[in-house]
């Protein structure tokens, strides 16, 4: 039997390790209680910053559905790229920002699924992972942030699984948006670090602390 | 004037170009190695350079002065601008922003939020300036800082605020300077230490020669090196999209050919000579399972064959 094995399960893993230096014996510990819902899978509440993300990619998703690729491409031709789109999303605060996403990923494939069966200190799994836009060997990332510093994601383990699962991507590129600014965060195969020491790392925790069972038995994969 | 990708002559390309490291390590000195470069001292800090490699200077006391002396008739000898330092520059773009409209400001004198706004538009107005008017190649520095980030020490550019996401934007290059053993390098892969941004072949760690032994003229041979390996990357890159793009009209095609089983069988042998190149692979066999899945097909893999319905 093989176990599902996503980014965001090992993301909130590695969140709920990080050290909180202002953490006392009276502080309550949020994150391992959100990581345990997680493993649990447990439906969590969307938050505002969550309803942000998805609305912002859905603007963009929208923006691409209106103009043909080839328009956004040549210049010159009549009509214009936002002369195509209806008034009610020109008139969306976020359109610019997301406009100029969308030029980025017009004609990608949206949502993607890719899978890849691995085998990590001897656990069976199925790596998985719905990529918001691949395209022509880059993998792109739609994010809504309403601060962002550059170099964010180093530490991400999104990009380094999700260029494990499309070995044909080149690159993989954070297009990030405050709603006003667009800013991108790009990270070359050859400068990114395999996901899999951190798998492994995540199946020995979870051996030692006796959560090994609870993983089984919730990220079953069929 | 519309031109087809072919007509890019990557030589005539200039370089904008950004250099971060700590106070004293030469980062001036670097970028005085640049073609033909125009110091523009933001910081007054051009006694700190060694005489011998300094080069023409304009030691700017407001931006408006900036403006004022990157006029085309007064740089025809010179073709890099190299702004020392991008935090400098912004201080000072900060001041007569304020000054152009008050709402920019605080009463602290310090920006407001729009004021932030405005400075990085700014910024990178200026930047295209010099890159697309004035056709030169940009160097800028910045100083680096420390910031903790869980267990690791990470370096970024000191600039207040949002600026500093705004600043790396135009670069075609970003490189950290550091000292490795005796050595001084330059980096512009993203590694644990910092996240860099390295284009068009220029990647990884460069060590700056000795200037005891050698002329400081690293970035001039960089920028050359620069667009030798842009015209070969571009060439291979337009290969890769062309034989993309082929696979990709030739993978619709076919599923365009598939209506029912009989169909769905026979283009599946089709579908497997397809020649492809970056992940048309990956794209066009997503493409081709939504498709048959909308016709209700399912592919059986005892028989090896596609059915109607559901296999058991």
């Amino acid at each position: 039997m093989a176990y599902l094995m996503t980014h965001s399960l090992l993301s909130s893993w590695l969140y709920s390790m990080k050290e909180n230096p202002f953490a006392d014996a009276t502080t309550e510990d949020t994150s391992k209680e959100d990581f345990l819902r997680v493993l649990r899978r447990e439906p969590t509440p969307t938050t505002e910053a969550m309803q942000n993300g998805i609305d912002f990619e859905n603007l963009v998703t929208e923006i691409c559905g209106c103009v043909p690729h080839e328009q956004t491409t040549l210049i010159g031709k009549a009509p214009r790229p936002e002369e195509l789109i209806p008034e009610k999303i020109r008139n969306n605060p976020w359109f610019d920002a997301a406009f100029k996403v969308a030029k980025i990923v017009q004609g990608g494939q949206f949502q993607h699924v890719a899978t890849m069966r691995a085998t990590v200190d001897n656990v069976e799994l199925l790596l998985y992972g719905r990529l918001d836009v691949l395209h022509a060997g880059n993998i792109f990332d739609i994010k809504f942030s309403k601060s962002y510093d550059r170099g964010k994601y180093i530490d991400s383990t999104q990009h380094p699984m999700y260029l494990e699962l499309v070995p044909a991507a080149d690159s993989f590129t954070y297009l990030v948006s405050n709603g006003t600014d667009v800013w991108t965060e790009k990270y070359r195969r050859d400068e990114t670090h395999s996901v899999f020491p951190v798998i492994n790392d995540f199946l020995r925790w979870l051996r030692n602390t006796g959560l090994m069972g609870l993983y089984q038995e919730k990220w079953g994969a069929k | 004037m519309i031109r087809k990708p072919e007509e890019i002559q990557p030589t005539e390309k200039k370089i904008r170009m950004l250099i971060a490291g700590y106070p004293g390590i030469g980062k001036s000195t670097l970028a005085l190695s640049a073609p033909r470069p125009l110091h523009i001292d933001c910081d007054f800090g051009v006694d700190r350079v060694e005489p011998q490699y300094r080069k023409p200077f304009i030691q700017p006391g407001s931006y408006a002065e900036i403006l004022n002396d990157l006029q085309p008739g007064n740089l025809t000898d010179f073709d890099t601008l190299v702004f020392d330092t991008g935090g400098k520059l912004i201080t000072l773009m900060s001041q007569w922003a304020i000054l152009q409209d008050a709402k920019y400001g605080q009463r602290d004198g310090s920006l407001s939020l729009k004021g932030y706004g405005y400075v990085g538009r700014e910024f990178v107005r200026l930047m295209d300036y010099c890159f697309y008017t004035l056709k030169k190649h940009i160097v800028i520095i910045f100083h680096a800082t420390e910031e903790k980030d869980g267990d690791n020490t990470r370096l970024r550019i000191k600039v207040e605020g949002q600026t500093k996401n705004n600043v790396w934007e135009p670069m075609d290059l970003g490189g950290f300077v550091e000292m490795i053993g005796n050595d001084r390098t330059i980096g512009f892969s993203n590694c644990e230490r910092y996240f860099a941004k390295g284009t068009r072949g220029i990647h990884g760690i460069y060590k700056i020669p000795d200037l005891k032994e050698n002329p400081n003229n690293f970035l001039t041979w960089l920028f050359g090196q620069y667009n030798q390996k842009s015209e070969a990357e571009i060439a291979a890159a337009e290969e890769q999209k062309a034989k993309y793009e082929k696979a990709m009209e030739a993978g619709r095609a076919i599923i365009a050919k598939v209506t029912d089983v009989d169909s769905a069988n026979q283009q599946a042998g089709e579908m497997a000579k397809l020649d492809h190149a970056l992940t048309s692979e990956a794209e066009i066999k997503t493409e081709w399972v939504q498709k048959t899945k909308a016709l209700g097909l399912a592919y059986d893999k005892t028989s090896g064959q596609y059915v109607k319905g559901v296999v058991a």
